[in-house]
């Protein structure tokens, strides 16, 4: 992560052209409960550059770059947002520095944020092919495990189970889902399994929730396992709610396949070899004694935070009011690849090890 | 088969010199020849388990007869025999019933059929299951080259030859100078296109020099595929001097791009896996391992190495001195510390002679075992390589590609004068083999002892987490997506 920041305006909208990209980011998100967040980001950018006068490609890189790192500084965990943010930035700057762009720069600005637009409305309609590919995978009388609020999981088993061999309007496939719930849940993501599984319910499909320590428990019922991702690293592993590594070590042992649904807006350049490689800080293991936090006291270990507290106080405040350093429903794990059976996206079923191959086909 | 073995420390010598390529061809297919009757010999003898002792002690008999006579003649002769008898049997008695009493009983015919039985003694010294890879004995001097040879090029070769130029991206860049000096030296005759004559009748002998030195590595084969392609696109119109000095650009930027750069690239990625506290196991030596480690303690990063060594070449030593000198603070082991050295590492680097492209790793023999404990340790098995090693080629085993060094690397130091002269060694493995001392350094006379001496192993991909090269990490199964970006469209 960077270390310098530019222009810390999560709040006060410092830059020079007015432009607040990180409450444009978060509004977005708040307005549409269907986007995700590196489409929020994608669209914020667009927002941005619509709203800012730049006249030559330099400036617009430059604008975007700059813009990309004050909304990857506002947030703690910057993964899922940076997938759909360089992906914009890789397009922008295949589509600028191509030849033919030198004539007639402000059109193609114009075309750019035209498309912009095209590639949020294809990034939303992208769950519902998923789900087409992924309902394939739920057969009747099956056991579906599932954690999290994932929308394009749970957009894939409505789908199955109103997808049927007749005409008529209920599934005709009979399965059953297992969810996995935290017990302690306030935060807008477990509303979101909330409305999940009580959309299953009205379909007629029996839902079960469980907490997260039953998941061995009741593995041997299960068939298949699926989950959603933050974002899908270039190994071909997931970056994924705190959990999934668990149930996908689980499903490992128990040999029962284990997918990844996921846009592939959301595949990220990151190769990560370990937990500590995610690079962003999460404040999962917490030594104490009876003094307090051991991290405290070792600056070593202090990260972001302590380049914040470097900052001034005033960001700090901000960075513990927007983003909590790591409220456990916010933490995330990484799943590795070789856990992982299939991953479903818009462009078909991927083995994990695709997943680089697509990576070089969008950057190089 | 010990005549054989014989007769073969005394005819190589004399004969390697004189070898023009046409014989070399004729050479290889007699040797295809012979080896495809011992095979035949051996499967009729593999059946059953007293045909072999039959045929040994009929054998042994035999060479009682011979010594009398004390000449090369009967040698060769007897080996054929046995082979006429098997293949007879094989045709009069199917497969099934081969007893070697009935072996012996067969009278035997004594002919004389000459042409491949220097070839046939050869093999004895060669394992069977990798004759394929020791068709030629490296070159060790000019004799009997082609006359085209240029001397920066035979200089270059005998530097491979005996290691002075070791590992696959310094071999590619030595043989990329010298081509470029080729180029220069290379007088394109009244007529002829450049395109047309050079690569076939002035390149090509260049090639194959370097390869009768050391067998060319992937880096090596990339980037003469490369220059092919350059000087096949060539616009015909072009004046000489123009094109030599285009060539030479080509050639130039071909070494910046693909390697130089490259090279500070991925070390530059490298080195981001060294963490403080890391410790950093490596085997043996590869520069970019090197360059990669020299990086991270140049960035501040507090870390340690292991350098886990082996023979016969010691590379790692040069390793651990050079990261000595630069402040690192390394700890040096033998292949068989290898435990003892995973139990403590965080992070495993590797450099690379090829990546395959089913994902698997070919580097110095040894690696594989270094990279499976790692494995078996869930220590981050790391590849540094650079996309101009990545090859087209897929291999399940380090049977099919490899590369036979010569058997005498793998000897120790000779004993100081205490060696008796050869000749009465053999006089005494005439008389009898048991109880008497002997050491390696006289394994050519010893029966039945083969030494192998390969260069590479192959690691497979499910041990390697991560491959570095210039276009980022990619895991082992991105390799053939990003040997066709680099090396197809280039």
């Amino acid at each position: 992560m960077a270390t310098v920041k530019t222009n810390p305006a999560p709040t006060g909208g410092t830059t020079a052209q007015q432009f607040d990209v990180v409450a444009t980011y978060h509004r977005l998100l708040q307005e549409d409960a269907e986007i995700t967040m590196p489409v929020a980001a994608i669209e914020a950018l667009i927002l941005g550059l619509a709203n800012t006068p730049a006249t030559t490609v330099s400036e617009t890189l430059d604008l975007v770059s700059k813009l990309t790192e004050q909304l990857k500084q506002s947030i703690s965990n910057p993964i899922s947002l940076s997938a759909g943010t360089d992906l914009f930035q890789q397009y922008l700057i295949s589509n600028l520095q191509r030849p033919s762009a030198r004539g007639d720069f402000d059109s193609i600005r114009g075309h750019l944020v035209q498309n912009g637009r095209l590639f949020v409305e294809r990034a939303k309609a992208a769950r519902e092919t998923i789900a087409g590919f992924g309902r394939r995978f739920v057969r009747d009388g099956n056991t579906v495990l599932t954690n999290g609020g994932s929308r394009v999981v749970g957009s894939l088993l409505r789908s199955a189970a109103e997808s049927s061999n007749d005409r008529g309007g209920r599934g005709s496939i009979r399965f059953r889902v297992i969810y996995v719930v935290s017990p302690a849940s306030h935060t807008s993501n477990e509303s979101e399994s909330e409305a999940n599984i009580r959309a299953l319910r009205e379909r007629d499909i029996p839902v079960a929730t469980i907490p997260p320590t039953a998941i061995a428990y009741c593995m041997d019922t299960v068939t298949s396992c699926f989950v959603g991702a933050e974002g899908v690293v270039e190994n071909g592993g997931v970056v994924n709610r705190l959990g999934t590594l668990q149930m996908a070590t689980l499903a490992k042992a128990a040999g029962k396949p284990f997918y990844v649904v996921s846009e592939s807006h959301k595949f990220v350049r990151l190769y990560p070899l370990s937990q500590q490689d995610l690079g962003i800080e999460q404040n999962i293991v917490d030594f104490r004694t009876a003094n307090g936090s051991e991290k405290e006291s070792d600056p070593r270990l202090m990260g972001d935070e302590g380049l914040a507290d470097m900052d001034g106080g005033r960001d700090v405040m901000i960075r513990s009011a927007s983003t909590p350093t790591c409220p456990p429903e916010e933490a995330v794990d990484y799943t590795a690849p070789h856990l992982i059976s299939g991953i479903i996206t818009e462009s078909g079923v991927l083995l994990p090890s695709a997943v680089s191959e697509e990576l070089i086909k969008i950057w190089f | 088969m010990s005549e054989a073995a014989k007769a073969e420390g005394q005819a190589k010598p004399a004969e390697e010199p004189k070898l023009s390529p046409a014989e070399l061809k004729k050479r290889a297919k007699a040797e295809k020849q012979a080896r495809r009757a011992a095979q035949k010999d051996q499967q009729g003898g593999a059946g059953e388990a007293p045909a072999v002792n039959g045929r040994r002690e009929e054998d042994r008999g035999q060479k009682q007869q011979d010594q009398k006579p004390k000449d090369g003649q009967q040698k060769g002769q007897q080996p054929q025999q046995q082979q006429k008898q098997a293949k007879q049997t094989a045709q009069s008695d199917g497969k099934h019933e081969r007893s070697g009493s009935q072996h012996q009983n067969m009278p035997v015919r004594p002919k004389s059929v000459q042409p491949s039985e220097a070839k046939e003694q050869r093999e004895t010294k060669q394992v069977e299951l990798f004759s394929h890879l020791c068709t030629q004995p490296r070159r060790q001097d000019i004799t009997g080259a082609h006359k085209d040879v240029h001397p920066t090029v035979a200089a270059t070769g005998f530097q491979m030859s005996n290691y002075d130029i070791c590992g696959s991206s310094a071999r590619c860049v030595a043989m990329l100078l010298a081509f470029k000096e080729v180029i220069q030296a290379y007088a394109l005759p009244k007529g002829k296109a450049f395109a047309m004559h050079f690569t076939p009748h002035y390149l090509s002998p260049q090639i194959d020099f370097l390869k009768s030195c050391r067998p060319i590595s992937e880096s090596m084969g990339n980037a003469i595929r490369y220059l092919k392609k350059i000087i096949g696109e060539l616009d015909p119109d072009m004046q000489e001097q123009k094109v030599k000095e285009y060539l030479c650009e080509e050639i130039d930027r071909f070494i910046h791009e693909r390697i130089t750069v490259t090279d500070q690239a991925i070390a530059e990625l490298a080195s981001g896996q060294i963490k403080n506290g890391s410790v950093v196991l490596t085997y043996a030596k590869s520069a970019i391992v090197e360059k990669t480690i020299l990086q991270a303690h140049a960035q501040g990063a507090q870390f340690r190495v292991i350098v886990v060594d082996s023979r016969p070449l010691f590379e790692g030593k040069q390793l651990a001195i050079s990261l000595m000198t630069a402040g690192l603070d390394v700890e040096y082991l033998p292949f068989s510390g290898l435990a003892h050295a995973v139990k403590e590492a965080t992070l495993l680097l590797l450099g690379a002679h090829s990546m395959l492209s089913n994902g698997r790793l070919q580097s110095r023999i040894g690696t594989a075992s270094v990279a499976m404990q790692a494995h078996k340790a869930h220590i981050p098995v790391i590849v540094c390589c650079e996309s101009v090693k990545f090859s087209g080629k897929v291999a399940l085993d380090s049977i099919v590609l490899n590369e036979v060094a010569p058997s005498e690397e793998l000897l120790l130091q000779k004993p100081t004068a205490t060696m008796q002269p050869p000749s009465d060694q053999k006089a005494n493995d005439d008389e009898e083999d048991e109880g008497k001392l002997r050491s390696l350094h006289d394994w050519k006379e010893i029966r039945g002892l083969q030494i192998l001496n390969l260069m590479y192993d192959v690691t497979p991909a499910e041990y390697i987490r991560m491959v570095i090269c210039e276009y980022g990490n990619v895991p082992p199964s991105s390799v053939p997506a990003v040997h066709r970006l680099a090396n197809e469209g280039m």
